[in-house]
Formats: structure tokens, sequence, C-alpha cells
């Protein structure tokens, strides 16, 4: 924004925008001098008010459908709409309106009973990403084996690590498994449980996401797996990434997890 | 992408606003519709959709229309924006492309609304300040369109139809005529909708109109018990909007005219249809317009 100011418009925006924001309106409401015509200014701005915060909220729904559906949506709104007012967007393009969404309802008033929300929200923004992208497969990295076969990986992949199982998380709610999600919320005896969260501030759980024409993928990965993903992204050799992966026997990592994962295409040599 | 059947301008027939839900169908089916409209801000950073819109682009004649380049904004206009939007042109070579006679954007902070102007000489000389930057940044002329309103400035000075003509006749961009949107505001006001249609056409050059819009809308009732109507594009068109969309076409001639959908988004072969009834009207001011001419 360059453009020399006009001042009387400016400040009438400047005005509407902080009262349309307002988590008090009545205590920012601009005066009904302002206004003319059959309806009060009130009602026409609680029109806008409405339609800029459902804007708001729907546009984070689309990429928060399982917190959403977890917390329901009257409070999803209300976590929303606090959002909107901490950190109102800078531009038109919504899409991008969530990347600090996750982060804001950490710790929010009401959610005490779902410490793993945060992780949801933040996996589920990975994704919303991983569904924007455009999908590229020749773009992606290409590992030369020793006999001549290169393996090609899937572009773009993210990986993701968590200290809970989100995933099977969002699945569960999506699918309404209330088993799952009640093993969960109450983690059991068994450790390593597959719904038990890894030791705080720990990631115990780590998934590949990648996008395909067709749709956005998600695997599971071991933490081996998954540092000799972040290795070959990060443009290693063959050897590099296995030694990265920190497994004793390294090639039961390919052997295992890497060679049948969709995000990784066999070439074989020609005339093989 | 072949682009020889379709650099051609928008044809004056009824086109569709597509949506992100419709493009899978759009694209394994290829249904009928003589051109298309989509929102480019839904394009700027999502480029899966991006992709499938290039192949829809393909096959259809397309128009961009803008929802946030916010043309009202004292502050001026994002030059971020404009330049997604003129990435967007270049690609996809729109036959039309437009945004609104609002502002959302004030204190740098986005509000996804098309929010009303004090219609004062002070907002002409900042619209137009604000369309000639966008217009010199795309090469090219926009549309700009008359949005509802649910509130009116006691400041404002000149009425709302006299506002975009002289607009369009300051910074040389066209009109995008909103039917829907003159009977939402007409009646939100308690004045006769037909009334002030005849006031916009009296005002308006015909030339400069480049397009039309049709909608839906919901009536509300306030907390006084007082009706409102709510541009929320998510019914049918109603048959007021109708009449006066005869009326327009009847003084205004044959354009382009588009039928947007947003909310509670049916069945593509519902916009078809709604479509088709656009289509019958816009026949008979093309018969008309031969008839007149012979």
């Amino acid at each position: 924004m360059h453009a020399p100011s006009e001042h009387a418009l400016e400040s009438l925006q400047s005005g509407m925008a902080a009262a349309l924001l307002a988590a008090d309106p009545a205590g920012q409401a601009l005066p009904e001098a302002l206004f003319t015509g059959a309806h009060a200014g009130a009602v026409g701005l609680r029109v806008h008010r409405n339609t800029v915060l459902g804007a708001l909220s729907n546009a984070l729904r689309l990429s928060f459908t399982a917190v959403d559906r977890l917390v329901g949506e009257d409070f999803f709104d209300r976590m929303a709409i606090d959002y909107a007012r901490a950190r109102p967007p800078r531009a038109p393009q919504l899409d991008e309106y969530g990347v600090g969404f996750a982060a804001h309802i950490n710790g929010f008033p009401g959610t005490e009973s779902l410490p793993y929300l945060a992780e949801l929200a933040q996996f589920e923004w990975q994704l919303a990403e991983a569904a924007r992208a455009r999908a590229a497969r020749e773009a992606g990295p290409v590992l030369q084996l020793d006999d001549g076969v290169r393996l090609r990986f899937a572009a773009p992949l993210w990986l993701h690590a968590a200290r809970y199982p989100v995933a099977r998380l969002r699945d569960a709610i999506l699918a309404e498994d209330t088993v799952t999600l009640a093993a969960i919320a109450a983690p059991g005896p068994a450790d390593p449980a597959p719904t038990n969260p890894a030791p705080a501030g720990t990631a115990g759980f780590h998934y590949a996401i990648w996008r395909t024409s067709e749709g956005v993928n998600v695997r599971s990965l071991s933490a081996r797996s998954a540092g000799f993903l972040a290795a070959v992204y990060a443009g290693a050799t063959a050897i590099e990434a296995l030694a990265a992966s920190g497994d004793a026997d390294s090639a039961q990592v390919l052997g295992e997890e890497i060679l049948p994962a969709g995000f990784v295409q066999v070439e074989l040599p020609p005339g093989a | 992408m072949s682009r020889s059947s379709i650099a051609a301008p928008i044809p004056a027939q009824a086109g569709i606003g597509l949506r992100l839900p419709h493009h899978a169908m759009v694209l394994a089916e290829r249904p009928a519709a003589a051109w298309l409209e989509v929102h480019p801000e839904n394009y700027m950073a999502d480029q899966h959709s991006l992709a499938e819109l290039e192949l829809i682009r393909a096959d259809y004649p397309l128009s961009l229309h803008a929802v946030g380049l916010s043309l009202g904004s004292a502050q001026g206009v994002d030059g971020a924006h404009i330049a997604r939007l003129r990435h967007l042109v270049e690609l996809l070579e729109p036959g039309l492309v437009s945004d609104h006679l609002s502002w959302s954007v004030a204190s740098g902070h986005y509000l996804p609304d098309l929010l009303p102007l004090p219609y004062t000489e002070e907002a002409l000389r900042v619209v137009a300040r604000n369309v000639s930057q966008v217009q010199e940044a795309l090469g090219r002329q926009i549309l700009v369109e008359n949005p509802s309103t649910y509130l009116c400035y006691a400041a404002s000075t000149i009425p709302e139809a006299e506002f975009l003509a002289a607009l369009a006749q300051r910074s040389g961009c066209g009109v995008l005529f909103d039917v829907n949107n003159v009977y939402v505001s007409a009646t939100n006001q308690r004045l006769d909708p037909a009334a002030v249609l005849e006031d916009w056409c009296r005002a308006l050059d015909a030339r400069t109109v480049g397009e039309i819009h049709l909608a839906g809308h919901a009536l509300v009732q306030t907390e006084a018990g007082d009706e409102l109507r709510i541009d929320d594009h998510g019914d049918h068109v109603c048959s007021e909007v109708w009449a006066l969309y005869e009326r327009s076409l009847a003084q205004l001639g044959p354009k382009p005219t588009l039928l947007e959908w947003d909310t509670r988004l049916p069945a593509f072969g519902v916009l078809q249809a709604e479509c088709a009834q656009a289509r019958s009207r816009l026949d008979i001011a093309q018969e008309r317009r031969y008839a007149r001419a012979v």
C-alpha cells in the first residue's frame, strides 16, 4: 500500500474494521449519525460482522475438519473468532489463513481434556497444505542403487512428527470410532501401545504425507524410515540416507518400510 | 492447452459461477456451459485447484471475478495482490476481469466482505485512482460491480448509480451490473426496486456494461422484526429479480450474464437449469435487437 491515503475515508474504514473485529462491539460502536436509511447502522454492521467472522470460521473449518467435528460447531466458532480477533488475515487468499491456528488453540480454555487438539490441528494443516500442492512426481529426488536400480520418490512430500497418533486420531474422529477415541484419550498400560502418546517433548509418531494427482496420501513411518526419508529429500546419497536412518541393519529400512510405500517407484535398469 | 476456441471475449450468453466442489465433475463430464467464472483468490494459494482450472480453461471461456482487490480502500490497493492477479490473468487469459465497488482492507487487515463506501467525491477519487492502478498493472480494462448494501452513509452525496457511471467515465473501467444486488439494496432501503433499476439504466452508458450478475438471496428478520435481504448467493433467482433482469436487457441490450451460487451449493445441473432461464430471456433480447436493426 503506497498510495497517499484519503483522510476521512481512511478514518472511516479503520474505525469500521475495528468495530467489525471487536470482541466488545458495543465498546467499539460507530456513531449512529454516520448512517442513514431504513435500518439503523447497527443492523448493517451486524450483517457485516456476521459475514466477516462467518467467512473466517468457514475458511478454517475447511482445513480443520476433524478439529471441528471433535469440539463441535459452536465451540469451533468460538476458537475461530478468537483467532480472527487475535490474528486477522492480511491477504485475501484465505487458504493460507489457518497457518497459526494450531498454535493459537494450544491450551485454549475449555480444551483441557483434549491434550492432543493442537497436534491434531497441526496435522490437519499439513494435510491441507498438501491438498493445495500441485503433484509433481518428476520433481522428486532419485536414489541410485548399486545395481542400476533407481528409486524415484514422490513430490511434493512432507514428513510430520507428533507426540500423539494424530493420523489414527483423525481417522477415528471422522469415522466416529469411539473405541479408538477413548483409547487415545485414556492411554492404557501397554507401552508402546499404538494409541499411547510418546513422552512429553518427544515425537513418537512419524508420517509421510504426499500429493498425487488423485489426492493426498498418508503413511505411518518408523523413526528410522523418517530419518532415511529426511536425508533423501535433503539430497543425500543412498549410503548417506541409510546411515541417517540410524538402523543397525540399514537394508531392512528399504526392504520393509520404504519400498512397499506408495511414495516410491522402483525403476529397473534397461534390459533388466 | 489449446486456446484457439476460447481466446474470444465472453459471449453475450448465460454463464455459470464455477466453484471448487464442481471441478471434478466438470473435468470428467465437460457439461454444457457457455462460459464459466471463478474467484481468482481461490486459486492463488491452491496450486492443485489451479492445475485443474487450467484444464477446464482449455474447454470453456473464463472470467475472473475478484473479491480481494479492495478497490475502495483509502490506503490504496495491495501491490502484492495485484501481482498475484496478474499472474493468473497471464496464465488463464480470461475474457473478463472484475471486482467490486467496495472495500475490504483497512489498517493492514483483510476483512472477507464487500464493505460499502460512502458515495462522496473523496471516495470517487480513491476508487478511480485504485481502478486505474489495477488496469495499468494488468494492461487491460476491468469491470466494477455494484454491491448489495445493508447500510447507507449520511455523508453520501452522489447516488450509487451515478457514482459507478462517473467511475467508469473517469477510470475507463466497465460496469458489472448485478441485478440481484439492485433488488437487495433497494428493498433493504424500502425503495421501489423497479424505480431504482430505472435510475441505474438512465445513469449507465449501456456500452460500458460488460456483464450482468444474477443470484439468489435470503430473507431474514432483524431483532426489531424488520425484513432484511441478505445477498448470500444461496438460492434460486427470485421472480422479482428475473423481472428486473428482463427490464435490464430491454434497456441495456443483451449482455454476458452470470448465475452465481455460493452457499448451499447445489448440483451443477441445478445451475444449468437456472442458466437456461437466463438464456431464454437473452434470446428474446437478441431477437429484439435484430428486429430493431432490421
